[in-house]
């Protein structure tokens, strides 16, 4: 019966909309392995929009049939339902319409709003910038140390000469290394749906939470690959240093504070990380993490598409 | 074979020097050690005005000037790419946000209080 399917995806959706989400953004394990974590939230992320819709949907449809695919089929060629249809299957219904619009329409919208002030900035940057000493990345004129990529079809890797200036070679190569392992693997397309569904759903701290842990997890990926690529004697020093240094942190030795907490920070969490490297993940655990990823996905398909075994 | 965007940044640059509008005749020149054909100019004038940093006058011919100073388009490129209005999205991987100088502190410490992991061998 569609009935105990749409309870089942409506408690999947509360997990995956509180508790899931809350629990991994807490969890110890992911800076031991970003990839692996940032595969988990985009599974999240998508069985979360696909179980709350398919609720909905479920619920909505029941009166049409026994399975998702049956009922919508009966209801798309107007064919009269087999139960009463009351009130609240017109609500969830709509609901449903609702939300699949939004989360895909705030998606879109994203997508193209962000491709245009990317546009507007590499038009801006494109007519001060000169090309720097090292292959494929441009000098920008300025004295604060910045480093930054535009991503698209024609990606802009861009360093301030402040960080030209402040850094040794060793370093630049390392924020150079850094920036372009979130060009070639793409994360901002791994932001993109985090970006959108906290537009999308402000009341839902979750999302929020999501975001954040995104980003400091394509910081740590990249942090890593870059580290893959660099030939110096001490490369996590080399990027430690790059990055104090970028945060304006290159004065002399200051004065031992420690009462604050550095690791409450994403950046501190970074340098922290390179400094004292944190053990990698067992296979194993690598490989339970990974597989529940892929049942977080299966599961709500499953469920939708599957006809009622009860 | 210059890059359309090397031409750009040549253009403005005459155009950000030079004193008032300038005509396509007189930029032509200006550049002549680049050997432009006169219809080059007007192609990478086109595409400045299409993304508004020139403008051109009514007079015959034609003179260009930049909509902004020099200084008035670096501003305007640090306060939107970077500064506080810069969408976060855009510049995707901006290797170090803003940071407050109790944290730049706090990196500082942490980086000296550490040995180096290279150091030893793991």
């Amino acid at each position: 019966m569609l009935p105990a399917t749409a309870a089942a995806l409506a408690v999947l959706a509360a997990l995956l909309a509180w508790p899931v989400p809350a629990w991994l953004s807490r969890a110890r394990w992911p800076r031991r392995d970003p990839l692996v974590a940032l595969v988990c939230w985009q599974a999240i992320g998508l069985a979360g929009g696909l179980s709350i819709i398919g609720a909905l949907l479920v619920h909505g449809l029941a009166p049409w049939g026994h399975s998702l695919p049956e009922a919508w089929w009966h209801w798309v060629t107007r064919h009269p339902a087999e139960a009463p249809v009351r009130g609240d299957h017109w609500v969830t219904q709509t609901l449903a319409a609702v939300l699949a619009a939004e989360l895909l329409g705030v998606l879109v919208l994203s997508w193209v709003r962000t491709a245009r002030t990317r546009r507007r900035h590499r038009d801006l940057l494109e007519l001060v910038v000169e090309p720097a000493a090292v292959p494929d990345a441009r000098l920008l004129d300025h004295p604060a140390p910045v480093a930054f990529c535009i991503p698209g079809a024609k990606p802009l890797l861009v360093l301030s000469s402040g960080m030209v200036a402040e850094l040794d070679e060793e370093q630049l190569a390392a924020v150079v290394a850094h920036e372009r392992a979130h060009l070639r693997e793409h994360h901002h397309l791994l932001l993109l749906p985090f970006v959108a569904w906290e537009a999308a759903l402000p009341v839902l701290p979750a999302a929020g939470r999501a975001h954040a842990a995104v980003r400091a997890l394509v910081e740590m990926r990249a942090d890593d690959v870059a580290l893959g690529s660099l030939t110096g004697a001490a490369p996590r020093r080399t990027l430690a240093q790059a990055i104090v240094v970028a945060a304006g942190g290159s004065g002399g030795a200051g004065v031992p504070d420690g009462a604050l907490a550095v690791t409450g920070s994403a950046l501190g969490e970074r340098v922290a990380r390179l400094l004292e490297p944190p053990s990698p993940l067992p296979g194993w655990v690598r490989t339970a993490a990974l597989l529940s990823a892929v049942a977080l996905l299966l599961v709500p398909t499953a469920l939708l598409l599957l006809p009622a075994a009860l | 074979m210059a890059s359309l965007g090397e031409l750009e940044r040549a253009v403005m640059d005459r155009l950000w020097s030079a004193d008032g509008a300038v005509s396509a005749t007189e930029l032509r020149d200006g550049l002549a050690d680049r050997g432009l054909a006169l219809t080059t100019v007007h192609t990478v004038l086109t595409r400045l005005e299409q993304k508004g940093f020139v403008v051109h006058d009514d007079a015959r011919p034609r003179r260009f000037r930049p909509r902004a100073t020099r200084e008035e388009h670096a501003a305007e490129l640090m306060h939107e790419v970077l500064g506080a209005a810069g969408d976060r999205q855009a510049v995707l991987a901006r290797f170090v946000g803003s940071v407050d100088a109790d944290e730049a502190r706090l990196l500082r410490e942490l980086l000296a209080a550490a040995a180096g992991p290279d150091a030893t061998p793991a």
